[in-house]
């Protein structure tokens, strides 16, 4: 094993030297860092597209009771496209104007149930109630149920809502 | 106060000194340039665990998904760069490491007391050669699916253990599902703690015995490895990462079409750095494959291992050692000369990426028909045609165009479904979708002929790589025939040539059907 000198002079040739190594490094890491940054937080480039997508027949439409109806639709998720699944409630008013609700408790985002006997909305997992409009009654849900945009093909009754 | 905090956080870790050790190595003098290549491939090796620490944001090990997630990884810059980095920095590492290992051989470096540095080093060339092979399975392209299919059908011809070691290494009973997973585990996980122990080895063993400096001891001063010799690590390391990233920048990464099992007109070819053995194999025909296959590897890498012990002189200098050099000298010569062979021996029948193949535009006609378009609309059941890549295996699909209803259940009419020839045209159409994102629509003129062809012609006649092999290739018939010639010929081939064998098509064919695919036939010349 051979030794070192003791006490290298410090020299200008070995400031140089260490200012361009240290230097160098510290831009690759830098560049590196940058890179990764720009490839793990890439934006979602999912699917923003909405579409109509019916859910149902006018005429089937009790007044004034929430009907679930469960939606599938195709979402594109990053590489993978895949049919994805939702529930709405359509609500049909007296006026013969129709509303579809979420089916997803705003609190924590289970799924709602509709309770005939009580006419309530009713959340399994923290016990929130909501109005048959969506209203919160009780419970935590700070907001009303998300009510989705909806349309009535003249045609042949059908209602679309669009997710 | 920095000091003060310096100095409590090392009278609690010691960190100065491990800073000495670690940096301070006292280097024998004229250690050049050539000595950075260790350093270039630690360097290198970081890249790699970086970059394919990120591709695992991304990257799916299914069949299904695969290549559909290296697709999106591809569509961004940043994706393109990491992923860029990743290839190019892998062919890098070979390169550099068959220089490091001449440099360590030319200069005797592991000679006593260096054995076991060197057998290390003989492990980590197998490993990098190991990571190269389970690392270009995973994109489950064509290359990588016919790459593998190769490599563990070379592993069934070694002798008494061959079938256990194939089968290990495909996982299941065919290619597919395990054999990915099971190359991926090994790529970011089994390998790569390999990696890590192994250089630990290797860098601590160097150090135990410092570098070996020159062949001829120079008289001079020691100095100290930083930043005097690390400054030259430094800026090789720079050129080196910078071409990398050059590359990386200016090329899109290599991927050829979606892994196809079915494909007869692809011709499979490894990466650069096996292209020496994939020329080997074809000097050992037959029986004597096993030689070109297995033994010559399985000699040269022990010969390999066993040079400490081989080379046993004291001696360093390279013309005092001619035996030794000249083994060498040939082995470096022959795997230059093999992969320049198999480099240059590309068959011609790789097909353009560009223009649509009549048997893709058949598909793209048929699909677009009302049957597939009633589901696949914008807002319909299923996604519209073309508006994303396939994420579906072909065997999925063709299971969907057999039966629709079957796959997706609950549609009220069931198409009519395709006849055998329709689905061999849609499946083409469909793979030509899975390639790259060019959905251009071919030209109107030639959907006709397309679907004559795909219909009637296919069966017996090869356009393109794409066809039956009963009647002659149609691929350069204009240059041959005209077409009068060849409207006669199709609508009554007797009346052409009295000893044809081909059916007549006159009456199965509207006249302008025959017209379309006579015009698009004469059209038909050597580009």
């Amino acid at each position: 094993m051979i030794e070192l000198p003791s006490g290298v002079p410090s020299s200008g040739r070995r400031r140089a030297l260490l200012l361009f190594v240290n230097g160098s490094i510290a831009l690759i890491g830098a560049a590196g860092a940058a890179l990764a940054g720009a490839f793990a937080l890439r934006p979602a480039a999912g699917d923003q597209r909405s579409r109509w997508v019916r859910a149902g027949s006018l005429a089937d439409l009790p007044p004034d009771v929430p009907v679930p109806r469960v939606l599938s639709f195709s979402r594109v998720d990053g590489w993978h496209s895949a049919r994805a699944r939702a529930t709405v409630f359509l609500v049909r008013d007296g006026a013969g104007g129709v509303r579809a609700l979420s089916a997803t408790c705003t609190h924590l985002g289970c799924q709602v149930n509709w309770d005939a006997d009580t006419t309530r909305f009713r959340c399994p997992c923290h016990g929130g109630v909501f109005s048959a409009s969506g209203e919160p009654l009780e419970g935590p849900p700070p907001r009303p149920l998300a009510s989705l945009d909806v349309r009535v093909d003249q045609a042949d009754g059908a209602v679309l809502v669009r997710l | 106060m920095i000091q003060r905090v310096l100095d409590w956080l090392n009278a609690r870790t010691g960190y100065r000194r491990a800073r000495t050790v670690l940096l301070d190595e006292p280097l024998p003098p004229g250690t050049g340039w050539l000595f950075t290549l260790g350093s270039v491939l630690l360097a290198l090796l970081t890249i790699q665990v970086v970059t394919g620490a990120l591709l695992t944001l991304y990257y799916a090990p299914t069949p299904d998904h695969a290549y559909d997630s290296v697709l999106f990884i591809n569509a961004t810059t940043a994706g393109r760069l990491v992923r860029g980095l990743h290839h190019y920095a892998a062919s890098f590492i070979v390169v550099a490491a068959a220089l490091h290992l001449l440099r360590v051989v030319s200069f005797g470096s592991f000679k006593a007391p260096r054995e076991l540095t060197w057998l290390s080093g003989v492990v980590l060339l197998l490993l990098i050669l190991a990571f190269a092979l389970t690392g270009y399975l995973l994109p489950w392209d064509q290359r990588a699916y016919w790459a593998t299919v190769v490599t563990i059908n070379i592993a069934r011809l070694a002798p008494v253990a061959g079938d256990a070691v194939a089968s290990v290494l495909q996982g299941g009973s065919t290619i597919g599902a395990l054999t990915l997973t099971r190359w991926y585990a090994a790529h970011v996980i089994f390998l790569p703690a390999l990696l890590v122990i192994l250089v630990v080895a290797h860098v601590a063993l160097m150090r135990r015995h410092g570098i070996s400096g020159p062949v001829r001891a120079k008289t001079g001063r020691a100095v100290p490895f930083y930043p005097y010799h690390a400054a030259r690590d430094v800026a090789v390391v720079l050129v080196v990462v910078g071409t990398a990233t050059a590359l990386a920048w200016n090329g899109m990464p290599p991927l050829e079409g979606r892994a196809d099992p079915t494909a007869t007109g692809y011709v499979p070819r490894p990466e650069w750095y096996f292209l020496g053995l994939f020329e080997l194999l074809k000097y050992f025909p037959g029986r004597w494959e096993l030689v070109g296959a297995i033994v010559i590897p399985t000699v040269a890498i022990t010969l390999l291992a066993l040079l400490p012990w081989i080379d046993r002189s004291r001696a360093r200098e390279p013309h005092r050692r001619p035996v030794v050099m000249g083994v060498f000298a040939f082995g470096t010569l022959a795997i230059i000369v093999l992969t320049a062979l198999g480099w240059s021996d590309r068959p011609a029948a790789v097909a353009a990426g560009g223009g649509w193949s009549l048997h893709e535009t058949a598909g793209h006609v048929l699909a677009n028909d009302a049957r597939c378009t009633t589901c696949h609309i914008e807002g319909g059941v299923g996604d519209p045609l073309g508006s994303a890549p396939v994420s579906r295996s072909l065997e999925w699909i063709s299971g969907h165009l057999l039966d629709p209803e079957m796959i997706a259940p609950g549609l009220r009419e069931p198409p009519r479904p395709f006849s055998e020839r329709e689905m061999a045209a849609i499946m083409a159409y469909v793979r030509r979708l899975g390639r790259a994102a060019d959905l251009g629509v071919p030209a109107e003129t030639n959907r006709t002929a397309a679907l004559v062809f795909a219909r009637a012609c296919t069966n017996c006649h090869v356009i393109d790589g794409e066809g039956g092999s009963r009647g002659p290739d149609l691929s350069r018939i204009g240059e041959t025939h005209d077409l009068d010639t060849l409207r006669r010929l199709i609508a009554n081939p007797k009346s052409v040539n009295p000893e044809a064998t081909m059916p007549s098509f006159g009456r199965r064919l509207t006249p302008a059907e025959l017209d379309a695919i006579a015009t698009y036939l004469a059209r038909r010349q050597g580009s």
